[in-house]
């Protein structure tokens, strides 16, 4: 409670001053713990990342709906900045889901300014600038200049920057309140994530994965705003967990393992669940013989302490730049008749996964892509890939596509972007449906062998790279989540690089090429379709103000795709460069 | 004591100016050459420090172990390199034979990417002159080099500080 008194006191102060006025103000209230345990009792506003902290991003406003649909238009739009260059990047771009709450958005750029928007007026109330030092972070950032969102706790809007820090702003005046660093880009690190708020605690994921780091998740007090936890993703030597690093090349120390994508959070057992990525150097897995945990894994945490309460590793020993970053939806569901708490995670490798989320215990895998080539296929019973030999230092899986020192030159599918990756999926509790953002691929690794002692701060560290021979697709993939079976595939030109939101009746997505659509939950058939005309690498939101709803999607391409992948969707290379926030309602 | 010290910082910094303004080659390299391998986005392969290396975009080259010669310097800029991720940066490079030999029709799918930007002749050379002074046959980039290229202080020249910095998980 005392963490709310300083902003108590002054919605207390403002209301004697506002009374004095004689006028009834509806002052915004704070943002309690319990708000944000029940966020999904309040579908006007959308107060978490994810939506709620079960990452279901579904809404049950329905307004919108599959009949009246056709009439949405934008109800107004506002331009953003945040597109300038920094490091080994050319222009920043927009990865982030707006937050709502009680008429207000508050939404990010790629370097970390954070927009408070009256969506009324279609006004900017404030924005916050974090003087984010763009050479310093820019130039270790692998994957774009990308800043996924903000969090609400108390009076603050508590948001991260790509140079590390955690940063808490008053959410009346867009004055920074405080701001510590937790990430440190000397190191490789950078964060991208939005922050997740429970009770007190800001828990912060960092990147990294392509510069050699030791992944972390950290935990800070918001009334202290001091750290209490730091998990480590790779254990010191001597831990459960250390024995999956074998060879002479100290290869832990610089094993990747990062956590860039916002977990969910389980109410039930206290525990975060969180994604972690790829094992490092990227595709020279005879680097770091093991099966090199905890990369690529699902870890179940003890929420006050950090503590590692299960895994369940995806890709063991990855050659391939699976990672397992992208967030776990919690999900209540009859499986076979069984009564089950799942945690669903759609990986890079092309496959879902259905986990037990007290106890990891695998549940149901299935392909969720066109081509899979790297492996036969999940063991049934243990999820692990088919090829899967725990006795192997380093494991062949299907040797005949999988990249390693004897075999420089392989095309994998999916690509090493997945499958899907960071965009985030939506799930609709009513029809059971689970629909995944799908990355339809193949490409090209080239390894090269990489010499013990080579890391070097600062620098790319990964044993090779990826190119393109072939073009890349989308589709938006459902699955039916009381059987892991797929029910429905609408393809779509290109790669899903933005994610999706469920409404009762409806899944919105969009295109990289600017399109922002409407699908049918149970048909997966278009129903409406916006060209806002610039690139969209964002996820959709719905909130609602005086009783009318609203679907908000940040546009602006952004990420990694333009840089590194672009070739395998030509079209894409005439797509500005642009920041704008969309507003639609009907 | 401050005074002399300021002093000597003004002396040193005419002496700069002066050489500068004495061989406008140097100007060139120091001022246009280095604004050109920012703005044409050369850094974001090779790095401010010009080492490449390997990544998500493949292997770009160490312009720092290059053994081109000035000429062929400015014939990758010009024209780029077929079937690599090296673009090409004069304006109509493939119209006629002048890059390689070949034209559009004959260098077919190995067709190198068009650059962010085209650069003017003088660009090319004023660009492929920095790449000789700052950067070519210079060993491992240095606290010094880096400072030259952000400035003063910056912090992301912090690493170079030490001789060995840190691995991330090294400490805890």
């Amino acid at each position: 409670m005392s963490a709310f008194m300083p902003s108590l006191r002054k919605v207390m102060l403002g209301c004697t001053v506002l009374a004095g006025l004689s006028a009834s103000p509806v002052l915004a209230a704070d943002v309690t713990p319990e708000r944000l345990l029940n966020a999904s009792q309040e579908p006007a506003n959308w107060l978490t990342h994810h939506g709620s902290y079960s990452a279901q991003r579904f809404s049950t406003l329905s307004q919108i709906n599959r009949d009246t649909v056709k009439g949405l238009k934008v109800a107004f739009t506002m331009a953003l900045g945040g597109i300038e260059p920094g490091g080994i990047w050319s222009h920043g771009g927009l990865e982030g889901t707006p937050i709502a709450m009680d008429g207000f958005l508050y939404v990010t750029d790629g370097w970390g300014s954070v927009y408070k928007i009256d969506v009324a007026h279609g006004a900017l109330a404030w924005k916050m600038d974090p003087k984010t030092d763009r050479d310093w972070a820019g130039a270790v950032a692998c994957c774009g200049v990308n800043n996924r969102g903000v969090a609400l706790w108390g009076n603050m809007v508590v948001s991260h920057t790509l140079d590390g820090r955690l940063i808490a702003t008053n959410r009346d005046t867009g004055e920074i309140a405080w701001q510590r660093a937790v990430a440190d880009p000397d190191k490789g690190e950078t964060v991208t994530g939005a922050p997740l708020v429970v009770k007190n605690l800001a828990i912060t994921g960092v990147g990294g994965g392509e510069y050699g780091i030791r992944g972390w998740l950290a935990a800070t007090d918001l009334t202290t705003q001091k750290e209490v936890w730091r998990t480590y993703t790779i254990p010191t030597k001597g831990e459960p967990g250390s024995e999956s690093w074998s060879g002479n090349a100290g290869a832990a120390a610089n094993g990747g393992g990062p956590t860039w994508v916002t977990g969910s959070y389980d109410p039930a057992t206290n525990m975060l669940v969180w994604g972690t990525g790829n094992p490092g150097p990227d595709w020279d897995s005879a680097h770091r013989p093991g099966d090199n945990l905890y990369t690529d894994s699902a870890l179940g945490l003890d929420l006050e302490t950090g503590k590692i309460k299960w895994h369940f590793q995806h890709t063991p020993n990855d050659p391939y730049d699976y990672d397992s970053t992208s967030e776990n939806v919690l999900v209540d569901a009859q499986v076979n008749g069984r009564p089950t708490r799942l945690a669903l995670h759609a990986n890079r490798n092309g496959f879902g996964y259905a986990v037990d989320r007290t106890s990891g215990e695998f549940i149901w895998g299935t392909p969720f892509v066109k081509k899979v080539t790297w492996t036969a296929g999940l063991n049934a019973e243990t999820g692990k890939p088919a090829e899967y030999d725990p006795a192997l230092p380093v494991q062949k899986y299907n040797a005949a596509v999988t990249p390693s020192r004897t075999n420089r030159v392989s095309d994998i599918c999916p690509g090493n972007m997945g499958g899907k990756n960071w965009q985030p999926t939506a799930y609709n509790p009513g029809l059971q449906r689970w629909y995944i953002p799908v990355i339809e691929s193949c490409n090209r690794i080239t390894v090269e062998e990489t010499k013990p002692g080579s890391w070097k701060a600062r620098e790319f560290f990964t044993g090779g790279g990826p190119s393109q021979h072939e073009r890349i697709t989308g589709s938006i993939t459902a699955v039916d989540v009381t059987t892991g079976k797929v029910t429905g595939k609408a393809e779509t030109q290109f790669p899903q690089l933005g994610g999706l939101l469920a409404t009762p009746d409806l899944v919105f997505a969009s295109q990289p090429s600017g399109e922002v659509t409407a699908y049918d939950a149970k048909s997966l058939d278009k129903l409406w379709e916006f060209k806002t005309g610039g690139g969209v690498s964002a996820p959709p939101m719905t909130f609602s103000v005086d009783g009318k709803q609203y679907v908000a999607i940040l546009v602006g391409l952004g990420g990694a795709w333009d840089k590194w992948f672009i070739e395998s969707t030509p079209e894409l290379k005439k797509v500005q460069t642009g920041s704008t926030l969309y507003v639609f309602a009907l | 004591m401050r005074r002399a010290l300021i002093g000597a910082g003004l002396l040193a910094m005419w002496a700069g100016a002066s050489a500068l303004a004495q061989d406008p080659g140097a100007r060139r390299v120091a001022g246009e050459g280095k604004q050109i391998y920012q703005r044409a986005n050369c850094v974001g392969c090779h790095k401010w420090h010009g080492d490449g290396g390997g990544g998500y975009g493949g292997d770009a080259l160490s312009l720092r172990k290059s053994e081109l010669t000035r000429d062929q310097i400015i014939e990758v800029l010009r024209c780029g390199r077929p079937g690599t991720g090296m673009p090409y940066h004069l304006r109509g490079a493939y119209d006629g034979d002048e890059c390689y030999g070949l034209t559009r029709e004959a260098v077919g799918k190995d067709m190198p990417i068009e650059g962010k930007t085209f650069l003017r002749p003088s660009e090319i050379e004023a660009v492929t002159d920095y790449v000789i002074a700052s950067l070519q046959h210079r060993g491992e980039p240095s606290y010094t080099d880096c400072e030259a290229f952000f400035g003063a202080g910056a912090r992301t020249c912090n690493v170079y500080k030490t001789a060995a910095a840190t691995p991330s998980g090294g400490t805890e």
